[in-house]
């Protein structure tokens, strides 16, 4: 849908969030 | 030959369709429908019993689906990576199966078994969920009666049909064996495939956490969209530092709004 909207560089990240906490780096957290 | 397999298929039907039901739910690329359709004529001939055939089928699919449903609530969405891998169905692993869960929760297991790729995945996503396992229990039961109630309803329909295709393999003696081999190969086959395609193009344009964390030490500020459902995001009320919250296309189009397309964004789900 992005690439259609003409967005070019549109990367998915590997793993997720979960990859990310995995890795120990920080994360926000989100209101309600 | 084949009328020997036919007698096997007739002796051991209730129990063939058992396993084949519990082999596709597990996750293994093999359709269970073309059996309980088979299955069906077979019982509107009187040669096999479609009760049996219905609560085999029920109970099969039961089981494989509480073993999912038991490590989706013991490992929470981990546990889909795991299901993704053994399912070769890549549609298994978008965000959009995990949004039926959302939108229609317990009672989606209804219709799961009808929509392909949700089926593998809303038991654990129910598991994840934390859901009362008597109430997945019974909307499952309700569900796999409905799905395998069908094809056995189509079986029934379509005895003729299907008496005279059984037959016509029969007269093609050990022909009809590899046919019916080959077709359950190319099936699989195809969906191994597709699956390659799917990861290799997800290889090619994913980035992995440390270049992220890499790119942000250094200032270059992708934009960073978190795409999870609304639902995951109640479970998990975290996010990657200046991630951009945003659910459905209406959403992320609303967001990016005033984003030039040459912008790098990076797009992350649970």
């Amino acid at each position: 849908m992005l690439i259609d909207r003409g967005y070019t560089e549109v990367r998915p990240l590997a793993g997720g969030l979960d990859a990310w906490v995995d890795a120990g780096y920080p994360v926000e957290e989100l209101s309600e | 030959m084949l009328h020997h397999l036919i007698a096997l298929i007739l002796h051991y039907g209730v129990a063939l369709v058992f396993v084949n039901v519990f082999a596709e739910q597990i996750g293994a690329p093999i359709p269970a429908v073309p059996t309980l359709i088979i299955a069906g004529a077979l019982a509107r001939n009187g040669e096999l019993s479609s009760t049996w055939v219905l609560t085999s089928a029920v109970i099969a699919s039961l089981l494989a689906d509480w073993i999912w449903f038991v490590l989706g609530r013991r490992y929470g969405y981990r546990i889909l990576r795991t299901l993704c891998r053994i399912s070769l169905s890549p549609d298994s692993c978008v965000r959009e199966t995990e949004a039926y869960f959302d939108r229609w929760g317990m009672k989606s297991l209804l219709f799961a078994k009808f929509i392909p790729g949700f089926s593998t995945v809303a038991p654990p996503i129910a598991g994840a969920t934390r859901a009362s396992t008597i109430q997945f229990l019974i909307y499952d039961a309700v569900g796999a009666f409905f799905w395998a109630g069908s094809a056995v309803a189509a079986g029934r329909l379509f005895h003729s049909a299907i008496g005279k295709l059984l037959k016509r393999l029969e007269d093609l003696g050990w022909w009809a064996v590899i046919f019916v081999a080959s077709v359950i190969a190319l099936i699989v086959f195809l969906k191994w495939w597709q699956r390659l395609q799917f990861y290799k193009k997800l290889r090619v344009a994913r980035v992995t956490v440390d270049d992220l964390k890499s790119m942000l030490d250094r200032g270059e500020s992708p934009i960073v969209l978190d795409v999870r459902t609304a639902g995951s995001r109640k479970r998990n009320m975290q996010r990657i530092p200046s991630a951009i919250v945003a659910s459905g296309p209406e959403e992320v189009a609303a967001q990016l709004e005033r984003v030039p397309p040459s912008s790098p964004i990076i797009l992350y789900c649970t």
